[in-house]
C-alpha cells in the first residue's frame, strides 16, 4: 500500500516537474503560470463549480472505458461516442413534444445512451459478426460521426441559420429543456449530470465487483476462453459490454450538450472521449479511481483556462500535461507491478 | 568409477522458499541418473542450477573434477553439459543437418556441411541413432525430433545430458525406442541426468536420487530396489494404489456417441465417425498419442466445438445443437487438459473460480448480486475437504501450483456435475500421491453413478481404473478394448496406429476371446 502511495506520488512529482521545465523551455513563467492553474482550478467557489463541470463528462466517458477496458476489450471510439450521444439527444430534443419536465428530461438522458451505445454495438457486432478488431472499427467510426456532424452543422438541416456567418454549430436547443443547474449560474454552473455521473460511478463499481455480469466482464478480460467453455455466450458479453460503454459516453455528450453549452457545436465535444480514456488508465480502470481522476483532469482543464488568461501559456500545454500525467502513471503502476513480484517471491 | 559431476551442499533459495536445501549429487561417468521427485520438490531447480539458468546461492559444483562457474547456459555448453528441454527449440523447415550445425562455433561464415555431416553420422552410428540428415524438422516425428535435440546437444560436446521430463510427448513405443539410444549413449561413456516421474523410466536408469521438498532423501543403485520402494521413498509414506471395484456393474447408458464428425482450423477432418457410449457407474479410458483427436472430442461434447454430421444423445436425449451452457446444465462436468486456459480465470480466487460457469445461479446469488459471504463458506469447505493450498481463497489461482489448480477445477465439477465426468488428462504434470488423489474423487463418482470419460497418457493408470478403453487414432477409434483382456504393448500398438499390428492386435484379441 505505502509503495503504491509512493509510486503514483513519484508519477505526479515526475508530471509536475516535466511540466515545468516545459514551460521554462518556452519561457514562461514558471511560478505564475503553476499558481494561476491552481487558482482557477480551485481558487473560488466559481472555479470549484467549473472544475466539477469539466470532471462531468471525463468520469462518464472514464467509467464505460473501465468497463470495457476491464474485459480487455479496447473500445477507443469514445469520441464517437460522445458525439453519438449528444447527436442523437439533440435529434430527440427537436421531435420532443409538449412533455412534462422530468420526463422530456428522461427522454434526453435515454436518447444520449441511446445514441453513444448504438454507435458501441455496431463496432462490438463488427467484431463479433466480422472478426473486425474494435480498435480499428472504433476510431473509423469516429471519423465517420465527426463528418457526419460537420455536414449536419455545415450547411446540414442543423446548421443556424438566419445569420451571415457560419458558427459551424446548432441554434440553442429549447431552454425547457436544458438540464437543471445544482449550483452557481451563468458560465459557472454545475449541471444535474454531476449528480448521474456520481450515481454511474457507484452502479459501475457494484457493476464491476458485485454482480454476475460484472463477474463475466472481469473473467473476459482474463480468460475469455474459460468463460467461453464455461457456459458464457461470450458474443452477447461483448455486445453488452461496447453497448454499456458506449452509452456512457454517448450520455457525456447529452450532458455536455444540455447541461453546459447549449448548442451543439463540435469544439465543445472533441477531446472529451479521448481525456476520459487517459482518466480511466489514470484511475487503475476502477470506478472509485476513475471518479478521482475525471476530478483532477476537470481541476486542470479548469485551471488552464484561467491560467492562460492569467500567464499567457500556451493551451497546448495542459494537453501535454494530461499526456505527461498519464505517461507517468502508466510507469508508476507497472513499478507497483514489480514491487508485487519481488514481494511475490519473497513470500512464495 | 569416477564422478563426472559432483555436486554438494547446493542450496538454492527463492525468496523464504528453499528450492534446494544442502542437494548432494555425483553423477558417474556412463550412467543414467535419475531425479525423482513430486512436483515442487526441486528436480527442475537443480537442473536449472546445473545448466546454469539459475545460479545456486551456496554450494559447490564440480564438473571432471573442476569448480565449475556456471553463470549461464552457454558456460554450461562450454564445459560440456547439454539440455534437452521438453519444448524443442528447432527451425521446422530447416534439414535435420542444419538444426544440428547451426549456432555451433564452428560453422563460421561458410557452413562446412561435409565436415558435419561427417560428424553427425559418427554420432548417430554411436548412439544408434537412424534418422535422415536431410529431412526437413517438419517431416519429423516428435520421437526423431527429440533425436535431433539430442544430436544438437552432442554436436557441441555435451559429455552429460539433462532431459527434462523427456517421454511426456512419446507414445511407449518411442519412449523404447529413446531408452534404447540413451542406453547407447551411455555404453559411449556419456552421461545422462533424466528428470521423471514415470516409475517405468526410473527403472530403467542406473541410479535414482529421490528428492523431497527440496532435499535429497536418497540415492539408490535402482538394481537394488523396488518401484514401490523408490516411490515410498518420495512421498515419504506409502502410496495406497486406487482400483475400480469391478463389483459395481455400469448401468444404463448416460452417453451415446454416434458417428461424430468434426472439422478442424483448417477444414481437416479431426474426429471421424466416433462411435461410443459409456454407462453410469462407468469409466470408459481414453488412449492416444497427444493430438489424435482427444482434445476435440471432448471440446465436442462440452458443446465449443460443433459437429460437422454425427450427434450424440445425452441421457437419452439428443442434444441437437450443443452449447457450453446446455451441457453443464444438463449437468456434464469437465475436467479440460490445459486446466488454466480452458478451466479457469487466472486473476480470480478459488472462491470465484469455484462457481464459473453458474456465477449466474440462484443459489449464489442474493438478488442482482452475488453472494460473496456463500462463495467464500463455499471456498473455505472446498479448500479443506480437497486439501488446496492456497494462502486464502482469494489469492489469484495463478499463483497455486499445478496440482492446486486441478484441485480447484475438480471441486468445482463435482460439486456441479450431475451424471457426466469429461476428464481429459486430469493427473497431467501431478506426482504421484496428486494423481491417486485425483482418481480416488473419479473412482468415488463412478461408484456413485456418474458416467465418466477419462483420457491419459499413463496407459498404467487406464488399464487400473477403467472398465473399458477405447484408443483413438487420427480422429478415429481404432477399437475398444477390456483392460483385463489387454496388455500395455497392445495398447500402445493401437495408439500407434499401425494397421498390420493392429489387426493382428485384433486378431489376437478375438483368438484369446474364443480361448477362454
Amino acid at each position: 500500500m505505502g509503495w503504491n502511495v509512493a509510486c503514483y506520488s513519484a508519477a505526479m512529482l515526475c508530471a509536475l516537474f516535466s511540466t515545468a521545465a516545459l514551460l521554462h523551455l518556452s519561457g514562461g513563467d514558471v511560478a505564475k503560470a503553476f499558481s494561476s492553474l491552481v487558482i482557477g482550478a480551485f481558487g473560488s467557489q466559481k472555479a470549484l463549480l467549473g472544475s466539477l463541470a469539466k470532471a462531468t463528462p471525463l468520469l462518464l466517458v472514464g467509467l464505460g472505458t473501465v468497463i470495457a477496458f476491464r474485459a480487455k476489450i479496447w473500445n477507443i471510439g469514445q469520441e464517437g461516442q460522445v458525439l453519438a450521444g449528444a447527436m442523437c439527444a439533440y435529434w430527440a430534443s427537436l421531435w420532443i413534444g409538449p412533455l412534462p419536465y422530468w420526463m422530456a428530461f428522461a427522454v434526453l438522458v435515454l436518447a444520449g445512451l441511446a445514441g453513444g451505445g448504438a454507435l458501441g454495438l455496431l463496432a462490438g457486432i463488427l467484431k463479433t459478426r466480422f472478426g473486425t478488431s474494435e480498435i480499428i472499427s472504433t476510431v473509423m467510426l469516429n471519423y465517420i460521426v465527426i463528418f457526419l456532424l460537420a455536414y449536419l452543422l455545415d450547411g446540414g438541416p442543423w446548421m443556424e441559420s438566419g445569420v451571415t456567418v457560419a458558427y459551424h454549430q446548432s441554434p440553442p436547443v429549447n431552454t425547457m429543456l436544458e438540464w437543471p443547474t445544482l449550483f452557481g449560474q451563468g458560465s459557472a454552473k454545475l449541471h444535474v449530470g454531476f449528480l448521474l455521473a456520481l450515481g454511474a460511478t457507484a452502479l459501475s463499481a457494484v457493476l464491476l465487483e458485485r454482480t454476475p455480469l460484472g463477474y463475466e466482464i472481469r473473467a473476459f478480460g482474463s480468460n475469455p476462453t474459460a468463460l467461453r467453455f464455461r457456459g458464457t455466450d461470450i458474443s452477447r458479453l461483448l455486445l453488452v459490454v461496447m453497448l454499456v460503454s458506449g452509452a456512457l459516453a454517448g450520455l457525456a455528450g447529452a450532458g455536455e450538450l444540455f447541461g453546459t453549452s447549449h448548442r451543439l457545436r463540435a469544439e465543445t465535444l472533441l477531446g472529451i472521449g479521448s481525456s476520459g480514456i487517459v482518466v480511466a488508465m489514470v484511475g487503475g480502470l476502477r470506478p472509485s479511481g476513475a471518479m478521482l481522476a475525471a476530478l483532477f483532469f476537470g481541476a486542470l482543464k479548469s485551471g488552464a483556462i484561467y491560467m492562460r488568461l492569467q500567464s499567457g501559456t500556451p493551451a497546448g500545454l495542459v494537453s501535454a500535461m494530461e499526456g505527461l500525467v498519464l505517461l507517468f502513471f502508466l510507469c508508476a503502476a507497472v513499478a507497483t507491478r514489480i514491487q508485487v513480484t519481488v514481494r511475490s517471491e519473497v513470500h512464495a | 568409477m569416477e564422478n563426472l559431476l559432483s555436486v554438494q551442499n547446493l542450496t538454492k533459495r527463492f525468496g523464504a522458499v528453499t528450492a534446494n536445501d544442502n542437494v548432494d549429487l555425483d553423477v558417474r561417468k556412463g550412467e543414467i541418473h535419475c531425479l525423482f521427485g513430486e512436483n515442487g520438490a526441486g528436480k527442475s531447480t537443480l537442473s536449472a542450477c546445473l545448466y546454469g539458468y539459475y545460479r545456486a546461492d551456496s554450494g559447490v559444483i564440480r564438473f571432471k573434477g573442476e569448480i565449475a562457474e556456471l553463470n549461464s547456459p552457454a558456460d554450461a555448453l562450454r564445459l560440456g553439459i547439454g539440455m534437452v528441454h521438453q519444448h524443442f527449440v528447432l527451425v521446422t523447415n530447416f534439414t535435420v543437418l542444419e538444426n544440428i550445425i547451426v549456432g555451433s562455433p564452428e560453422v563460421g561464415m561458410f557452413l562446412s556441411k561435409s565436415a558435419a555431416r561427417r560428424k553427425v553420422e559418427d554420432l548417430c552410428r554411436r548412439c544408434g541413432i537412424q534418422i535422415d540428415l536431410d529431412r526437413e524438422i517438419w517431416e519429423l516425428s516428435v520421437g526423431e525430433q527429440q533425436w535431433v535435440e539430442i544430436l544438437k546437444a552432442l554436436y557441441f560436446g555435451a559429455e552429460l545430458l539433462i532431459l527434462d521430463e523427456p517421454t511426456a510427448v512419446l507414445t511407449p513405443q518411442q519412449s523404447d525406442q529413446l531408452f534404447a539410444i540413451l542406453d547407447g549413449m551411455r555404453r559411449q561413456g556419456l552421461s545422462i541426468i533424466l528428470i521423471s516421474h514415470k516409475l517405468r523410466e526410473v527403472m530403467q536408469s542406473d541410479r535414482v536420487t529421490i528428492l523431497r521438498k527440496g532435499r535429497v532423501v536418497a540415492t539408490v543403485e535402482t538394481s537394488g530396489t523396488t518401484a514401490e520402494a523408490i516411490t515410498a521413498l518420495m512421498v515419504g509414506h506409502k502410496v495406497t494404489k486406487h482400483v475400480s471395484d469391478r463389483s459395481i456393474e455400469p448401468g444404463r447408458d448416460v452417453l451415446v456417441v454416434d458417428r461424430a464428425c468434426a472439422l478442424g482450423e483448417w477444414g481437416e477432418d479431426v474426429l471421424r465417425d466416433v462411435t461410443f457410449s459409456i454407462a453410469s457407474n462407468e469409466i470408459l479410458g481414453l488412449a492416444g498419442v497427444a493430438g489424435n483427436g482427444q482434445k476435440e472430442l471432448f471440446e465436442v461434447l462440452m458443446g465449443v466445438r460443433t459437429l460437422s454430421s454425427g450427434g450424440f444423445l445425452l441421457d437419452g436425449d439428443a442434444v441437437a445443437v450443443p452449447t457450453s451452457r446446455e451441457m453443464l446444465d444438463r449437468g456434464v462436468g469437465l475436467v479440460p487438459d490445459d486446466r488454466f486456459r480452458e478451466g479457469l480465470i487466472p486473476e480470480f480466487g478459488t472462491a470465484e473460480n469455484l462457481v464459473l460457469g453458474w456465477q449466474r445461479k440462484p443459489e449464489y446469488r442474493r438478488g442482482p448480486f452475488l453472494d460473496r459471504r456463500k462463495l467464500n463458506a463455499l471456498a473455505e469447505r472446498k479448500i479443506e475437504e480437497f486439501r488446496i493450498v492456497a494462502a486464502s481463497a482469494d489469492l489469484p489461482v495463478e499463483r497455486l501450483s499445478g496440482g492446486n489448480a486441478q484441485r480447484v477445477i475438480l471441486a468445482r465439477e463435482f460439486l456441479h456435475a450431475g451424471s457426466l465426468l469429461l476428464a481429459n488428462q486430469p493427473t497431467r504434470g501431478l506426482d504421484v500421491a496428486a494423481s491417486e488423489f485425483v482418481y480416488e474423487k473419479i473412482l468415488e463418482k463412478r461408484a456413485e453413478g456418474f458416467a465418466i470419460l477419462l483420457a491419459s497418457e499413463e496407459l498404467d493408470d487406464l488399464l487400473r481404473l477403467c472398465d473399458r478403453i477405447a484408443v483413438i487414432f487420427k480422429g478415429r477409434i481404432v477399437g475398444i478394448v477390456r483392460p483385463e483382456e489387454t496388455t500395455l504393448l497392445e495398447l500402445g500398438m493401437m495408439m500407434a496406429g499401425d494397421a498390420s499390428n493392429l489387426d493382428g492386435h485384433l486378431n489376437d484379441l478375438s483368438s484369446k476371446a474364443l480361448r477362454q
